[in-house]
């Protein structure tokens, strides 16, 4: 073993005599790497930055609805239901019903379709938004049935042409009655959100108001199919839930009977992460083709090289090499070849994931961080590696093995 | 003192069975320190297979064969590769030096898997180089050098370790006339210094120049004379 560094010379001076088959060789091994540690970065990225943001958007909310049943016997959840709610429960800050209506408006910018969200000024806890101007309708427009409104300033936008809306009026036509509504306040969608709520040009423009509102359109809000709580962050979710149905079936004598029925966000989080699972899954096997393709690169070039010098093996034979010295020597080039390859390909796939995680960020309006393993980095590298050291050596051994006269005879 | 090559009843039979090649056929032969040999013969005749059996590059069939009192019909691969370092320098029609690197570096490459150090192995390379006339020729490589000189590389690499026996098949069959010239003059300085050298050649005119013949034929030795 005192000749392992004239075998690593006699490699490093192999390599640098065959530039070209040396390149291609680590190629192989470049791309492969570099490819999965994109793929992977890029996908965990790209998971981690919706999964954040769904964590974000609807942590503590509650929504109970009415089954089929309740609806059946015309059991539904009242105003005072609601105020129940607020003041019985321990953990809750807030409750609002989910009362909408879709409607109309024509302003100077063209006929618009509406979608009115009714609630009271709890709505403003679930909203990915920030208030940008004015503020959130109060209490006392809630109570005083007032036709307040906010919008988003892009819906802002596309009615009025500005997000500079605060005192104007918007005419609602609902079912041929028409009322004008005071915008309030304009609102702002917040960063890292562009999964969730991305809107575009045919959508009907939102506009939140109290619920008591409605009355001005001949109906009495009170009773709704579904309303939504608000737990505080200290609150477990699960126990706010059973005393909510405990509080509504004590209401409404109806316990056992399954009238009230819970949705809580954790369970659209769990479907969201399954969703997540399987393209992390299409993730994983794109980067697992690639690796594939990537080794059977390595194999094929090494194939090639170690076969096109059966003869320099013969002549070192000759001259008394013996099987385990050339061994060595391939051995010491495939290892070089791919640990100079292998932290090429590292390092174009680090670069290559940050890239595309800028373009991605730019072009979506939502940040995305690789989501660098170090995991994923072994495992390609070991992977591409191993490859191109059996099949540096495999061949090798063979042509070694050959008797000396035939390793010459070949060309 | 015994033979430095002793060979008895050695066969190699290729194709065992129905259509079996005798290569070679029960041969004898006795080679003493510092001869000068031909082995000489037609195509076919025998002698590479005999050249291979005694550069130790293939196994007989059959028979033993004594190497400087070894008996090297018996060694595994690993025991070869170590009798053809040391024991033996090959000197080759084709030359055999490796493209990538210099005359030096060809030259080194026994030396080095005899594991001798590099200063060393670079003193023995150069006196060797020098011997055959290359002084000036140490770092080109063999494709910046005529055939001639790529022979020499080639003889100055077979010589560098001082191996007891010198085995050069057809050494000038792929050179013109005066370069074949300069090559026998080298082997013939080679046996003046003492070195056994073992010349395969079809070449009558070759094989005068040497001090005794061995013509083979059909895988039989049919002829074995001394020169005068």
């Amino acid at each position: 073993m005192g000749n392992a560094i004239e075998y690593v010379k006699m490699a490093l001076k192999n390599i640098i005599a065959n530039k070209g088959r040396s390149f291609l060789t680590m190629l192989g091994i470049i791309i492969g790497i570099a490819s999965v540690i994109m793929v992977m970065s890029v996908g965990d990225g790209t998971a981690n930055a919706m999964n954040s943001e769904v964590a974000n958007f609807g942590t503590g909310q509650i929504t109970i609805y009415c089954s089929e049943d309740a609806v059946n016997m015309q059991e539904w959840i009242t105003p005072e239901d609601l105020q129940a709610l607020q003041e019985r429960i321990e953990g809750v800050d807030g409750a609002t019903p989910n009362d909408s209506s879709s409607g109309s408006t024509i302003t100077g910018k063209g006929e618009f379709s509406l979608s009115l969200n009714g609630g009271t000024e709890a709505m403003q806890k679930a909203l990915n938004y920030n208030i940008k101007r004015g503020s959130y309708f109060t209490a006392i427009d809630v109570e005083e049935g007032n036709r307040v409104c906010v919008l988003t300033d892009s819906d802002a936008k596309r009615l009025f042409g500005s997000d500079d809306v605060i005192g104007m009026d918007i005419e609602v036509t609902i079912n041929n009655i028409s009322n004008n509504y005071r915008i309030v306040g304009v609102t702002q969608q917040k960063e890292n959100s562009g999964f969730v709520s991305y809107t575009y040009e045919g959508m009907p423009v939102t506009l939140e108001v109290p619920y008591t509102s409605f009355l001005s359109f001949g109906w009495e809000s009170d009773s709704f199919y579904s309303v939504t709580v608000f737990a505080n962050d200290k609150a477990s979710g699960e126990e706010v839930a059973r005393d909510i149905v405990h509080l509504m079936e004590s209401r409404h004598q109806c316990a056992g009977e399954n009238y009230y029925q819970i949705q809580s966000f954790q369970d659209i989080v769990s479907e969201l992460n399954g969703m997540l699972a399987i393209v992390t899954t299409f993730i994983s096997c794109v980067a697992a083709i690639s690796l594939i393709v990537g080794g059977i690169g390595v194999m094929n070039i090494m194939l090639v090289s170690v076969t096109e010098r059966t003869r320099e093996i013969g002549i070192r034979k000759s001259l008394g090499a013996k099987t385990s010295s050339i061994l060595m020597q391939f051995l010491a080039e495939a290892a070089i070849l791919t640990i100079v390859g292998g932290i090429i390909g590292i390092l174009f796939g680090l670069l290559g994931a940050v890239g595309a995680c800028k373009l991605m960020t730019i072009s979506m309006g939502s940040v995305i961080h690789p989501g660098i393993q170090v995991s994923t980095i072994l495992g390609a590298t070991f992977f591409s590696c191993g490859i191109g050291v059996f099949f540096g050596i495999y061949p090798a051994r063979k042509a070694a093995k050959l008797s000396p006269i035939e390793a010459l005879r070949r060309n | 003192m015994e033979n430095l090559i002793k060979v008895q009843d050695l066969c190699k039979i290729y194709n065992p069975g129905e259509n079996e090649v005798r290569a070679l056929d029960k041969v004898n032969l006795e080679i003493n320190r510092g001869e000068f040999i031909a082995i000489i013969g037609h195509s076919g005749s025998g002698k590479s297979t005999l050249m291979n059996m005694l550069g130790c590059l293939d196994i007989p069939t059959s028979g033993s064969y004594y190497l400087n009192g070894k008996d090297v019909s018996a060694m595994n691969d690993n025991q070869l590769s170590e009798i053809r370092n040391e024991e033996i320098g090959f000197i080759f029609q084709g030359f055999n030096l490796i493209a990538n690197l210099n005359a030096i570096e060809n030259v080194e490459l026994p030396l080095i898997y005899r594991g001798i150090g590099r200063s060393e192995r670079n003193r023995l390379a150069r006196e060797a180089l020098i011997k055959v006339g290359l002084e000036k020729r140490m770092h080109h490589r063999p494709s910046e050098m005529s055939g001639g000189q790529q022979q020499r590389v080639a003889i100055a690499r077979a010589i560098a370790a001082e191996p007891p026996v010198i085995l050069a098949d057809e050494p000038t069959g792929n050179l013109d006339s005066s370069s074949t010239q300069e090559i026998m003059d080298i082997l013939k300085e080679l046996h003046n210094a003492g070195r056994s050298v073992i010349l395969i050649t079809h070449d009558d005119d070759i094989a005068e120049q040497t001090k005794r013949v061995i013509r083979i034929l059909d895988g039989k030795i049919v002829e074995d004379y001394y020169n005068n």
